[in-house]
């Protein structure tokens, strides 16, 4: 019983950094119809800008979060400008080579400034809080969750009350007719993709006191996130959160009552979960930005 | 509605310049390929005018001219009396004051009736505007009140179709341009779309502009026509007249 306690607790600590992990990814997506390639990238970005925060200046993730957000705000838009605006209306198959490309440039300029090191950055916020001899709470994954359900109320609030997040909505659902009513649709994926960007390199610096920071981190990552997008629907902040619980209590339990599973075959999971989402109800668990469609995206 | 309304612009209480221009126009998507060929037409104050032609006639193309969708060659576009050849689609809006009711469905699918009319408007940044205008709409459309917290996507196409005229009125526009109101709607929805049509330019002198493969409803809902054939104007005059007009019955009107 008691396991199954700590297990639950572990599932939820995973879910709330698979949160942070996937929300800018599928908000992209549904928003953009771009399948950002280099999502993984973006986070591995965030955690080395953050490790250096750490080893360099001794500023603890939790607080240099805020400026690695700034940061990647705009790198996001430099991208943004240079390169997804221009490939914006053509085929998926573009975005997805422009934006596998970039995953490949970022890995290889991470390795070559900083080798292929492993590395790990300090927070004051660590350990784990002991409620009894079987349950802990490890207090890193507490303060992400945290964080997570916090950005994602925030984003909830931003798209479903602001003039800006109500265009974004309306971009995402038909693009023609968010036009003819004066929206600026170019400027509204410029806003929707430095924003993301950012928000993912804060999930990097955030995980960067977890998951060994190193160049080749981010395809891992990126599966993940479409994994659990594909699953919970395009772009919805309501699905990244209930999906990335849902896998993050799977994977949760799967190390706990499978025997010799391991964490990294727990992996398969996201998958297997994935394929019976696609099966059961091809149109996501969640309402999502916009409806998946093989001809929009 | 059989008769026609009777223009208004040939009243001797609305004189001056037109609404809307169309002089001599020429425009087409490719240098050398124009689709229109030199149209004229003219829409004034308080008018309904319907474009009726064949298919590839070049009706969309007019609008798509106008709404600087597609590029001008030559001629020139006046809005009361202003050039406004080549204008960008924004600018046809927040300058102009020129709305369009496209013929595909253009509703947000997943947002509220409320927060499709807000979007009618969204370039506008004070909120009880904003407000002023959905009671507005909400006061042509008793329909789209009682709707407003359903999402758009889950109304009949006849609701979603007043829905996109009541947000084509959110930015009180001089000139709304309607691509086939009709499109895509049983016989009796579309004659109520037509009624509501009417029933805005009595009310609150909407001035409309609109294409329609049904020529006959589209013109027994409009003061004047236009036939287009080929890239240009062939027939004009008052609706009753292009509705008893031999030619035009026998080649649009399926009437020997």
């Amino acid at each position: 019983m008691s396991y199954f306690a700590q297990a639950l607790v572990n599932g939820i600590a995973l879910g709330g950094m698979y949160t942070i992990l996937v929300l800018g990814f599928s908000i992209i997506w549904g928003v953009m119809g771009v399948i950002n390639l280099a999502h993984g990238e973006f986070v591995m970005v965030g955690a080395y800008l953050a490790w250096m925060a750490s080893d360099f200046w001794d500023v603890d993730p939790f607080i240099s979060a805020p400026v690695v957000f700034v940061v990647m705000l705009l790198f996001g838009y430099l991208v943004q400008r240079v390169l997804v605006n221009r490939i914006i209306d053509r085929s998926s198959l573009v975005s997805l080579l422009v934006m596998f490309g970039v995953s490949i440039i970022l890995q290889s300029v991470m390795k070559i400034a900083f080798s292929a090191d492993f590395r790990l950055a300090n927070t004051d916020l660590d350990g784990a809080w002991r409620l009894s001899d079987q349950l802990t709470i490890p207090v890193t994954r507490f303060w992400i969750l945290v964080v997570a359900v916090g950005v994602t109320a925030g984003l909830g609030l931003f798209l479903g009350h602001s003039r800006l997040g109500k265009s974004i909505r309306a971009a995402a659902q038909n693009r023609e007719a968010a036009r003819i009513v004066g929206v600026d649709v170019k400027k509204v994926y410029a806003v929707t993709f430095a924003l993301c960007i950012g928000l993912t390199g804060v999930a990097g610096a955030l995980i960067s006191p977890l998951l060994a920071v190193q160049p080749f981190q981010g395809p891992p990552l990126t599966l993940k996130a479409f994994a659990i997008t594909a699953m919970a629907g395009l772009g919805s902040v309501r699905g990244a959160l209930g999906g990335a619980m849902v896998l993050g209590m799977v994977e949760a339990m799967l190390a706990l009552y499978v025997d010799r599973i391991g964490t990294n075959l727990a992996v398969v999971a996201s998958f297997v979960l994935l394929v019976a989402a696609l099966v059961l109800r091809p149109q996501g668990i969640f309402k999502g930005l916009r409806h998946v469609d093989a001809t929009s995206t | 509605m059989t008769g026609c309304p009777e223009s208004p612009a040939v009243t001797a209480a609305n004189p001056g310049t037109p609404l809307l221009q169309v002089q001599d126009v020429r425009a087409g998507y490719f240098a050398g390929q124009d689709i229109l060929t030199g149209v004229d037409l003219e829409v004034h104050r308080g008018e309904i005018v319907c474009v009726i032609g064949p298919n590839g006639a070049g009706k969309s193309t007019v609008f798509k001219a106008v709404y600087g969708l597609v590029p001008v060659r030559s001629g020139r576009v006046l809005c009361d009396g202003r050039d406004i050849t080549n204008i960008s689609p924004q600018d046809a809006l927040r300058v102009a004051g020129i709305t369009i009711v496209p013929q595909l469905r253009s509703v947000f699918e997943q947002m509220t009736v409320h927060e499709n009319l807000e979007m009618g408007m969204v370039t506008e940044r004070h909120k009880a505007r904003v407000r002023e205008r959905i009671d507005y709409v909400y006061d042509l459309f008793p329909r789209l009140a009682e709707r407003s917290k359903q999402p758009a996507g889950t109304m009949s196409g006849g609701e979603q179709r007043m829905l996109e005229i009541g947000r084509s009125l959110m930015f009180e526009p001089r000139l709304v341009l309607m691509d086939e109101p009709s499109a895509g709607l049983a016989p009796k929805i579309t004659r109520q779309i037509f009624a509501a049509i009417d029933r805005l330019n009595r009310e609150i002198g909407l001035t409309v502009l609109m294409i329609e493969q049904n020529a006959r409803q589209g013109l027994e809902a409009s003061h004047r026509g236009y036939v287009i054939e080929m890239g240009r104007i062939t027939h004009e005059g008052r609706a009753a007249e292009l509705l008893g007009d031999h030619q035009v019955r026998r080649a649009f009107l399926g009437v020997r």
